[in-house]
């Protein structure tokens, strides 16, 4: 995909493109239009004048010599005519020439017609000629009239169509700027703005469809998430205290207790997995929405007292430096943030390693020894780290990440020094 | 001791009881709304374990029921709904516990022996075993006379143990118990015999027998 184009530039290029283009053609017709009357105007006249000229000269019924003193006379006073006594007749002529006029001191253009009069059965042959607009000052001439005319329609089209065309699409803008702020997680469809255009209220009907389709199979989905995991917790009941049942059997030996060992820990793993998709349900249906001031220092502190005997039996060095800050927020959400920053830090760090937890300004820091960078594109998606080695329930981070949204904290990582770092900005 | 299991899944309800038999408590059932309010309106029981949703209604109105007419029954809510909102409503309407499904029997067992001994006992709150005697209201324990001291995971481990007498707890029950909220993030749970090691210690230097037993190195007995 190119540069991004506006859509009322698109409907206003091709038009400016057709106007310029039509009004270009246009100034050479017009000055063919111009020169053909021009000139048939003047020869029109050019023969009246003949006509007269004859005419006249025939009426006064003067002797040959005078009539050759007046022609004399007319050939050097009369502007724009010589007389040349001629003895064959010869066609008439009209054309058009371009010559230095010596009155004039400049290149002038005339319309000429040489033709023959006769008086007193004397023939003459005249020249009259009248002087035109030059060809290049003509065209300059509709030229420049052309060039003004395009600038007041481009001025004139760049003006409507920001006027018009903006009025007449805005019902769309109104519609984009609804749908820019459609959020599936709050189970609500926009309110798109009325129209009393066809096509807007088409559109505006047809996304609202769209809006409800989607908001209805994400609340489906949601819904499915709820109930299949609460439908669960029954049956993994029912096997929890089967086995807890089992257990009491006196002729259990050791290979069927590790066996039933074993399926307790897979147990545990489902009930996990079940409990943390419950939680994300609960969280995404905003069931967590009470706030009040939290010490973060304290919680932080109790939550890891909790972990003590983790870190103690996989050999951890925990450090913490937490200063003292206080939030605005949901005391369950923020509770099992930290716990599960803590939970995976405890569950990925290899024997002997290190976990320090530090919390200054709002910044809380937790990292722990790791052996690489983790892939961060897939960190804080649900089940996308999941290990049999580690068994987690694949939704710690996602739990975190979703927390942090709802409650527009920030949580990044990053790994520094052979260190996994986590950090939530508060 | 008389014990009225409210669960509508036939199931867990079964299990539930035959446990608790075999720990001297007399079981009864309700498997619905309507028979679990009968039963507790004409019967009184030491502890009433409680599921929220059942055929036919609400088990909270059956909580609620019960305290109106005052009466003094434990009641431990064991219900699917692990939320704070439901746990905190039902702690409020006067429940004594809530255990979130699914749990582990001993760690039921526990709960019940301690809304029992403290809704009966009072003032008077010792356990005798042997040669050993905890005073629950104080926390202190005895063998021989002498006072043993215990750290606080140890006092709830050997809580649980007597709470569960004679019956094998897996690992992983008594790690749920003692780290609470964390327990079921991990499934390593070797920090429990380190506990289970050092109270035995404790115990045995105070001249107190072997009477806690380890099953195959994966689970636990306390004889009494």
């Amino acid at each position: 995909m190119g540069r991004m184009k506006k859509l009322l530039d698109q409907s206003l290029r091709p038009l400016v493109i057709y106007a310029f283009t039509v009004l270009v053609i246009s100034i050479p017709v017009y000055f063919l239009i111009i020169d053909v009357i021009w000139e048939n105007e003047l020869d029109k006249h050019h023969y009246a004048i003949r006509e007269k000229l004859e005419k006249r000269l025939t009426r006064l019924s003067l002797p040959d010599t005078a009539v050759d003193n007046m022609i004399n006379v007319l050939d050097k006073v009369q502007p724009g005519f010589s007389f040349n006594p001629t003895t064959t007749p010869r066609p008439d002529s009209l054309y058009t020439i371009i010559r230095f006029d010596s009155f004039m001191h400049d290149r002038e253009q005339f319309r000429c017609l040489t033709t023959d009069i006769r008086v007193n059965h004397k023939l003459y042959r005249v020249l009259i000629e009248t002087n035109m607009e030059e060809v290049d000052e003509t065209i300059l001439a509709i030229g420049g009239v052309t060039a003004f005319f395009i600038m007041l329609l481009l001025a004139g089209f760049i003006y409507l169509n920001r006027k018009t065309a903006l009025r007449i699409w805005q019902p769309f803008y109104d519609t984009l700027a609804g749908l820019r702020t459609f959020r599936l997680e709050t189970g609500k469809a926009v309110p798109l703005p009325a129209s009393d255009v066809t096509e807007f209220t088409d559109l505006n009907a047809s996304l609202d469809t769209l809006m409800q389709g989607s908001l209805a199979s994400y609340r489906q989905q949601k819904e499915f998430t709820e109930n299949a995991s609460h439908e669960l917790q029954t049956p993994l009941a029912i096997v929890k205290s089967r086995l807890d049942m089992l257990l009491q059997s006196q002729s259990l030996d050791a290979g069927q207790m590790r066996i039933v060992e074993q399926v307790y820990q897979a147990i545990n793993r489902v009930s996990r997995i079940n409990k943390n998709l419950l939680l994300l349900a609960r969280i995404e249906h905003s069931q967590f929405e009470e706030k009040e001031p939290i010490a973060l220092d304290e919680t932080l502190s109790a939550i890891a007292e909790q972990f003590s005997d983790r870190f103690e039996n996989n050999a951890l060095h925990y450090t913490e430096n937490i200063g003292p800050f206080t939030v605005e927020a949901n005391p369950v959400l923020t509770e099992i943030l930290l716990t599960n920053l803590l939970v995976n830090a405890v569950r990925y760090t290899p024997e002997d390693g290190e976990i320090r937890v530090h919390l200054d300004g709002g910044v809380l820091t937790i990292s722990n020894t790791g052996a690489g960078a983790l892939q961060t594109e897939n960190l804080f998606r649900r089940f996308a780290q999941a290990s049999d080695e580690h068994a987690g329930s694949g939704l710690g981070l996602a739990i975190a990440r979703e927390i942090c949204d709802r409650c527009g904290w920030r949580i990044c990582y990053d790994f520094t020094q052979g260190m996994h770092r986590f950090s939530v900005r508060f | 001791m008389k014990i009225l299991i409210i669960e509508d899944e036939p199931g867990l309800a079964e299990s539930i009881g035959a446990y608790l038999t075999a720990q001297d408590y007399l079981c009864e059932y309700a498997g619905t709304w309507a028979q679990a309010r009968e039963k507790v309106e004409l019967y009184r029981y030491d502890c009433i374990l409680l599921d929220l949703m059942l055929p036919g209604g609400d088990g909270m109105d059956i909580l609620e029921t019960l305290k109106k007419q005052g009466q003094q029954d434990g009641v431990i809510i064991i219900s699917a709904k692990g939320d704070y909102e439901t746990k905190i409503r039902g702690l409020h309407a006067g429940a004594d516990d809530y255990l979130a499904k699914p749990f582990h029997l001993p760690e039921l067992a526990a709960r019940i022996y301690s809304v029992i001994r403290r809704r009966s006992f009072g003032n008077h709150n010792d356990v005798v075993q042997n040669e050993l005697k905890v005073d629950l209201l104080s926390k202190t324990i005895t063998v021989h006379g002498e006072v043993v001291v215990l750290t606080k995971k140890e006092l709830d481990l050997l809580l649980f143990f007597i709470g569960n007498k004679n019956r094998v707890i897996a690992k992983s029950a008594l790690a749920e118990h003692l780290s609470g909220d964390i327990a079921d993030m991990f499934d390593n749970h070797d920090f429990v015999y380190a506990h289970v090691k050092n109270l035995k210690k404790k115990l045995t230097e105070a001249g107190y027998g072997n009477y806690l037993k380890t099953i195959y190195g994966t689970g636990y007995k306390w004889e009494g």
